[in-house]
């Protein structure tokens, strides 16, 4: 099948090249061909020129992840043929969020900063007693450690899009890998340095990094984990743990979602005033909330016992561990 | 064949966007569509709870999909939200039996039990998918050839695609699809597949309104003279938070914002008052024909 590869090109080494340009290349793709296959051939019969980033060609290495029409895949894993079918075009070009310094080799830099950041080995406590990783230990983090640093997850993110400093998803899904191991001493500090802004609350749940991830590594768990082990752990002080517990407090008193109260107790007193303008506007619309004062579903009971089952499984589990912990 | 769903409007459609569930009632009864009340169901927790306690977050969902099955009816809500926390709940307890029996030792503290028999559906699908593009267009009494719309799909409508299923989270169509079952044009733009930034409205708000600004302008630009939202949050973050987006993008956007039900609602005749558009912040008037 003859198909049409638009590539986004740019070398700032060159004039001519400095701003990105399209150029289009005709290759025969046979079925199965995968993308990271139709640009090595490219590169060997039309254009040696053409710059990309390879190594193993089985999805282990993480250095072939490119924009496919789109949407961030590794090269070596994404079929041309339903792929062209799919889209009806084969647009390739460098990874979104992050700057491509020549083709489709983009900038790292950034990304093993963020990495860097989250200080990905683990720090066991001092003179701790020796604990046995049982499988159901290495089950909470194994999804983490599957990650190959590709960066999919990171060009997908759509809060980094809006927001460059925040942490971002590869060096979260990392974070839990550490955190949630049961051998870290250190896992309160981690949390609450990953509470801090651009941190882990900054991230706007539109699931693009699990999607895309190749490896199976849903970074979005690993986020709502690393949320759940810092409320845990009383870490509480901040505006992202704040809506969570009030959306916990919530459901457990009304059923329901209490839009008026979760906007009071994210914000806090001062800056709920500071609403009060925009409130007003909404208010002339009949949108403003009310704060509910009775219970908003028949059969209220049943949920009370629900949080009390869950919540007294959560201590029980939580004790296991710090008696584990202890030797 | 008689379509009958357990109800779930969400809580925000009971609350700040009432309009969305009151018109989905209207269209439902129009196009025969039986939407069933489900009286003890809780939030679904919107993403927060499952912040909070994984397992907690599985037994309030369980305990809402068991009211369901004890309805015999599949759920259709109208938040995408609530489709993605409850599909993904859904997700994993049929995939993990043990899982299952755990949750249900949890609920039946309560006296309940989920047996796994429920899918959750949203009305878009119901529209596009159960309901049938040709049986609505044949409902249109007055085609809304005026609208150049803007699909915004939202999240948690397209991803995760294992939990949801329905449509293509790459080149999404159904939304689109009832647009032009409608008599109106779908413009096509980037950011189409993309986020409103609703849940960090109260935790970043600076990333909140730069994302809502950016979606709006995004549409905008390629000819849109209005939005269409199958999610009350969404519908949220475009309308309501639109004069904070236009403050931090320091320009005037000025960008009309449908819920999918309305749309609907005014193809079958239903008049602007019917459909509740005086409770929007940005007015659709001019728009309107």
């Amino acid at each position: 099948m003859k198909i049409k590869f638009k590539i986004r090109r740019y070398n700032p080494a060159e004039a001519e090249t400095a701003e990105p340009y399209i150029q289009a290349y005709m290759l025969d793709v046979p079925e199965g061909m995968t993308v990271l296959e139709a640009l090595l051939n490219i590169v060997d019969d039309q254009d040696p020129t053409l710059s990309f980033r390879k190594s193993c060609r089985s999805a282990i290495c993480g250095s072939c992840a490119v924009s496919i029409n789109g949407f961030s895949k590794l090269a070596c894993n994404t079929q041309v043929i339903p792929e062209y079918k799919k889209a009806g075009e084969m647009l390739i070009e460098p990874l979104a969020n992050h700057t491509p310094l020549k083709d489709l080799i983009v900038d790292f830099a950034p990304f093993w900063r963020k990495m860097e950041k989250v200080a990905p080995y683990l720090t066991p406590e001092e003179g701790a007693p020796t604990m046995a990783v049982t499988p159901k230990d290495e089950e909470r983090v194994d999804r983490s450690q599957r990650c190959v640093m590709c960066g999919c997850c990171n060009a997908e993110c759509n809060s980094m899009a809006i927001d460059e400093k925040y942490i971002a998803p590869a060096a979260l899904a990392k974070a839990w890998r550490i955190v949630g191991d049961v051998r870290e001493g250190n896992a309160k500090k981690r949390l609450e340095r990953l509470s801090e802004e651009h941190g882990m609350w900054d991230c706007v749940r539109c699931v693009h990094c699990t999607q895309y991830c190749p490896k199976d590594v849903s970074p979005l768990k690993a986020i709502e984990e690393l949320r759940s082990a810092a409320m845990k752990e009383g870490i509480t002080d901040n505006p992202g743990a704040k809506h969570v517990e009030a959306m916990k407090d919530s459901v457990e008193r009304f059923g329901r979602l209490d839009e008026a109260a979760m906007t009071f107790k994210t914000l806090g007193f001062l800056r709920s005033l500071g609403m009060i303008p925009f409130g007003l506007r909404m208010e002339k619309h009949g949108k403003l909330p009310r704060p509910h004062i009775f219970a908003q579903i028949e059969d209220l009971d049943e949920v009370k016992k629900i949080y009390e089952e869950a919540e007294r499984r959560a201590e029980a589990e939580k004790k296991e561990m710090e008696s584990r912990k202890k030797g | 064949m008689e379509l009958k769903y357990a109800y779930y409007p969400g809580c925000a459609s009971q609350e700040m966007t009432k309009e969305a569930n009151a018109t989905t009632r209207l269209v439902c009864k129009k196009l025969g569509i039986g939407l069933h009340d489900m009286p003890k169901a809780n939030c679904c927790g919107a993403g927060l709870l499952t912040d909070y306690d994984y397992q907690l977050y599985l037994a309030l969902n369980a305990r809402i999909f068991a009211e369901a099955e004890a309805m015999g009816m599949d759920i259709m809500t109208i938040c995408s939200t609530c489709l993605m926390v409850m599909s993904t709940a859904n997700r994993d307890l049929l995939a993990d039996p043990k899982l299952l029996e755990k949750t249900n030792e949890i609920l039946a503290t309560a006296g309940l039990r989920y047996n796994g028999t429920i899918k959750i559906k949203q009305l878009l699908w119901v529209l596009a998918g159960d309901y049938g593009l040709d049986n609505l267009k044949k409902k249109v009494v007055k085609p809304l050839n005026w609208i150049k719309a803007a699909p915004f799909y939202g999240c948690h409508s397209l991803r995760p695609s294992d939990a949801l299923g329905f449509d293509d989270p790459e080149r999404p169509w159904s939304l689109d699809a009832v647009i032009e079952a409608l008599g109106g044009e779908a413009v096509q733009y980037k950011g189409k597949t993309k986020c409103c930034g609703f849940q960090v409205d109260l935790v970043v708000a600076e990333t909140a309104e730069k994302m809502t600004a950016t979606r709006l302008l995004d549409g905008k630009e390629k000819g849109a003279n209005a939005f269409v939202t199958p999610c009350p949050f969404c519908h949220i973050n475009l309308d309501n938070y639109q004069g904070l987006a236009e403050k931090r993008a320091s320009q005037k956007i000025a960008m009309p914002v449908f819920h999918l039900s309305q749309l609907v609602g005014l193809s079958l005749g239903l008049t602007a008052e019917e459909m509740g558009l005086s409770r929007h912040l940005v007015s659709p008037e001019k728009i309107l024909k």
